[in-house]
């Protein structure tokens, strides 16, 4: 039976190794490395942080930057990501930590990261704050427009030390944006409601990049919110009637939305879904990355097929299954029985 | 060890004069107390003047029809409540200025109970009783257990110390209770209607079991109860109140007056002198 | 008879000391990435012996910075909610009482929330800056500590029924307050806040803030400890208590402020964990009996325990995601109860 001495002896060697790993861990100093340079960077938010002048190791903890990361051809330096990074598939490889709001700390570390990337729309500051106290330093992003996109793109291919790449790529990004422009210019804007959940009712900011995006693409959003993701009333989308219906394909998968939308109370009198007036475009709407402007180019072709009609789309660096052409008319085209004016050149209702 | 001889001794007939030989212990002198629902308003209830003294070994009864102020009466005895003008001694102690601690080694109160929240063994709610004694942080010694086990055996409840609490119920339960109090070694025994939901023999056991320790460690014993009859056979004193006066305090022959008692009680009854000197009273129908 | 002595208290504390180290050694070893605990004892040993000067170990880094300090917290918390849990159930004589039921969580939740919305807006020094949210936090749960103390005095003392109603208006109060502000507010994302509110121990605690936590949890610990014979007599009734000594007053301040103290420095650090606080002292009381002066001991260290264990299931179960610890509490916590409820302990 347990005796007094063997409690104390017990006790001791409880005591010693508290004690012990106690002072362990406020004697560790950083694991001995080569000597490296490093340079103070500030980051989208005005955090001032300290990164080697080269940085090998990367973790990215936002989809839409392990995206932008395969974009600049700087894959190689990635060496883990979130659960959620799919795109492109070669990411589903790359090592994972977690979720983006929960990663899992320990994970991180283990990967011995020079850097770690973030997002202030997806990301905790907790998390931040948790890799910056051991010692592990996180850059974060924060566009609120497509040109911040582009620039935000540019930037961090700067930090990583590939400028040209990250020039090339904004470049390409603002030439295609430019045309998708011109065609759109002298048409009048479409009212667009962007959906980005049914249930409860969740729109879009004016001060985020969605909407801004929107705006590229020939659309204006109908909601006017200073919140990024406001839950707006049914009752206001009524009030507004906004000429188009807006979806990431995600959210039409999974509630079939536009099918089901003509049978439930409510949305059934908003002209856009009597008159099936629905825009669905790839996901790629939802990251900051450089695939926006594909989903701008898909929107706009959605909204205004007439301007499109002589062009085929340019799939460069989809990897969405369905081509969305004009010859595919049941999800999003309009049915002219209204008065939305149109240019000569349209060739829908085919 | 019986010691009958205080009570079949001839009694004063009047007042409280007393008695040569022996000093008094508690000094009631006139105390009086008022309590309103808001300090603005009169009062909703009124406690007069009311003295009496009291030596060791002694048992006073408080008497009186409901709402007459019997507990305030025992509250201001225990000192919990403080008079308005008047004051309580005990041994020239002020009660209420008495701190908590040295106050609970001197007096005991047995009182209705609130029902116990969590599980306890007997001996584990009659060690309670050792509190007063205790330093802050120290658990009970062997000296408490032994005062326990004692205070346990004078209440002849002994085999109960093992039972739970909720399994004890009735006289038992009131035995377990007063040995508590007795754990507290106190000089003055207040008990607040003690025998309210006990059968008749266990009322008499109780009554028989607090006058032997009385005289056997020399308390003084303050009981507030209903019952005339169990007042006037082990009382050594009685006070009589109404509506917050002492209308008399004496000998149990002394205060059980038939126009008295029928006027205090609103009932009629009769007044007959019992074989051993004490009165007894016998309710008439109201027909 | 077996009355508490003092060898017995210890050695109930020697055992569940040891039970909660085999439990540390496990956490220790436990997580996302695999570890060497034998390298890793290795280590530690030499540096005790201080025939190294570091962990030389690849992931002595993980166990030591991360997981450890992680533990230790989870240990203080665990131990303060136990202990602020029993001394709730004493105090407002009510066996249903948690740490949050007079509304020093939603108090410590507005706190922060404020502090969040607040801190763009000032200049604040680095090291403040850090801190803010854990002390916006803490005030929020002062405040509500001293607002319901005001509520609940009757005659001017605290009075159990009234301070446990008024406890649960202002916890339902400061609730919806705070759910406007999280719907209302333009621009700002309180994402980190849901997994606060469940309970979180993942955000490492600031070094400073280590000192305040242990030492105040030391100091609430010991006050309330100091009052755990008059507990017992006080649950037995307040008058009965009264008459034997115990000064009720006094006490029920002491054990208010200590109690709600460690919850505010708790809830403070580490977000609403809930459940641990309500079942831990029962699972005592079943085990070591209902006497405060062994229920405080044996409840801080039977909090401390089930919270490490919580903590480890946490970010092991999905890992390498991460749940809340509150979420594994709950998960656990509410089939107890059941169990506990049909044993009527209550």
């Amino acid at each position: 039976m347990l005796t007094d001495s063997t409690l104390r002896a017990a006790a001791a060697l409880v005591l010693l190794c508290t004690g012990a790993a106690i002072c362990a861990a406020q004697e560790t100093p950083p694991a001995v490395q080569t000597p490296r340079a490093y340079r103070q960077v500030t980051d989208e938010i005005g955090r001032t942080i300290r990164v080697p002048q080269n940085i090998r190791r990367i973790v990215s903890l936002a989809p839409n930057l392990t995206e932008t990361i395969y974009a600049l051809g700087l894959q190689d330096r990635l060496v883990g990501d979130t659960d959620y990074c799919d795109f492109p598939p070669e990411a589903q490889l790359k090592a994972k930590v977690g979720g983006a709001i929960n990663p899992s700390l320990e994970a991180i570390a283990a990967l011995h990261p020079d850097l770690v990337l973030v997002t202030k729309n997806l990301n905790r500051l907790e998390t931040v704050q948790a890799l910056a106290n051991i010692g592990i330093p996180s850059y974060a992003t924060d566009p609120h427009t497509v040109d911040a996109i582009i620039a935000s793109t540019e930037r961090l291919a700067d930090l990583l030390g590939a400028p040209e790449t990250g020039t090339a790529l904004g470049k390409d990004m603002e030439r295609r944006i430019a045309a998708i422009r011109d065609r759109v210019a002298p048409l009048p804007l479409r009212s667009v409601l962007f959906v980005v959940w049914t249930d409860p009712l969740i729109s879009i900011g004016k001060d985020t990049f969605i909407a801004d995006a929107l705006q590229h693409a020939g659309a204006v959003s109908v909601i006017d919110s200073s919140q990024n993701w406001p839950h707006i009333n049914l009752e206001e989308v009524v009030r507004l009637q906004p000429e188009f219906l807006v979806f990431a394909e995600s959210v039409d998968t999974a509630g079939h939305t536009t099918d089901t939308l003509a049978g439930l109370p409510g949305w059934r009198i908003l002209d856009a879904v009597k008159h099936r007036r629905f825009a669905v475009i790839s996901d790629a709407v939802n990251r900051p990355a450089p695939r926006i402007a594909s989903a701008i180019e898909e929107l706009a072709r959605q909204l205004h097929p007439e301007a499109f009609a002589d062009t085929p789309q340019s799939d460069k660096d989809n990897a969405s299954p369905a081509p969305r052409s004009s010859t595919q008319p049941a999800k999003s085209s309009l049915h002219l029985d209204r008065d939305i004016s149109v240019s000569q050149e349209c060739a829908c209702a085919r | 060890m019986s010691s009958t001889a205080q009570s079949s001794s001839a009694w004063p007939t009047s007042g409280d004069a007393p008695r040569a030989g022996s000093e008094v212990r508690l000094s009631v002198e006139q105390v009086s107390y008022a309590y309103s629902a808001n300090p603005s308003q009169a009062p909703l209830f009124t406690l007069e003047a009311n003295s009496f003294q009291a030596r060791p070994g002694e048992i006073v009864a408080i008497l009186g029809p409901n709402a007459s102020g019997k507990s305030t009466l025992l509250k201001l005895i225990a000192g919990a409540l403080e008079p308005l003008s008047g004051r309580v001694l005990l041994d020239g102690f002020v009660t209420h200025t008495l701190a908590p601690r040295a106050r609970a080694q001197r007096i005991a109160m047995v009182q209705q109970e609130t029902p116990l929240l969590f599980p306890a063994r007997a001996w584990e709610f009659v060690l309670q009783g050792r509190h007063p004694y205790g330093r802050t942080l120290r658990f009970e010694s062997e000296a408490d257990v032994l005062i326990a086990r004692n205070a346990l055996a004078q209440v002849g409840a002994e085999h109960l110390s093992d039972r739970w609490m909720s399994e004890i119920s009735g006289g038992e339960r009131q035995r377990v209770i007063l040995s508590r109090a007795l754990c507290q070694q106190p000089l003055l025994l207040l008990l607040d209607e003690p025998t309210l939901h006990l059968d008749i023999g266990a009322q008499v056991d109780l009554l028989a079991t607090l006058r032997r320790l009385a005289a056997e460690n020399r308390y003084t014993v303050v009981v507030v109860t209903h019952e005339l009859n169990l007042a006037a056979e082990y009382a050594d004193q009685v006070v009589l109140l109404q509506k917050g006066k002492s209308l008399r305090v004496g000998s149990p022959a002394s205060v059980y007056q038939r126009d008295l008692l029928e006027e205090v009680f609103r009932t009629p009854l009769t007044v007959e002198q019992g074989s051993n000197g004490r009165p007894r009273v016998n309710l008439l129908p109201t027909s | 008879m077996r009355p508490i002595t003092l060898q017995r208290l210890v050695l109930q504390c020697g055992i569940l000391a040891l039970i909660l180290f085999a439990v540390v050694v496990v956490a220790l070893k436990l997580g996302a990435v695999p570890v060497s605990l034998y390298g890793l004892g290795r280590d530690l040993i030499s540096v005790l012996l201080r025939q190294t000067s570091q962990i030389s170990s690849d992931y002595g880094m993980i166990v030591i910075d991360i997981r450890l300090p992680r533990i230790l917290l989870a240990i203080v918390v665990g131990a303060s909610l136990s202990v602020a849990g029993t001394s709730f159930q004493a105090l407002l004589r009510n066996p249903l009482a948690d740490p949050y039921v007079l509304g020093v969580s939603m108090g410590a939740a507005l706190g922060a929330i404020l502090a969040l919305i607040a801190e763009p807006h000032l200049a604040l020094p680095v090291w403040l800056a850090a801190l803010f949210t854990p002390l916006g936090a803490f005030l929020g749960a002062a405040a509500t500590i001293a607002a319901v103390y005001l509520l609940g005095r009757r005659e001017g003392q605290i009075d159990s029924a009234t301070l446990l109603l008024a406890g649960i208006i202002s916890s339902s109060f400061l609730s919806a307050i705070i759910m406007f502000l999280l719907t209302t507010l333009a621009g700002r994302d309180f994402r980190g806040l849901v997994f606060w509110l469940m309970g979180d121990l993942s955000s490492p605690l600031q070094p400073s803030l280590r000192w305040v936590l242990g030492i105040g949890f030391l100091i609430a610990t010991g006050a309330i400890y100091t009052t755990a014979a008059d507990l017992n007599l006080l649950l037995a009734g307040e008058k009965e208590a009264m008459h034997l000594g115990v000064d009720v007053r006094r006490v029920r301040l002491v054990v208010y402020i200590s109690a709600s103290i460690l919850t505010g420095l708790a809830v403070s650090v580490s977000g609403a964990i809930g459940y641990v606080g309500l079942l831990v002292p029962h699972v005592m009381r079943l085990l070591f009996g209902s006497d405060h002066r062994t229920l405080l001991p044996t409840a801080a260290f039977g909090g401390a325990i089930a919270v490490v264990i919580a903590d480890t299931l946490a970010r092991t179960v999905v890992a390498p995601s991460e749940l809340p610890v509150g979420a594994m509490t709950a998960l656990v916590g509410a089939p107890l109860f059941i169990y506990l409820l049909r044993r009527r302990i209550a």
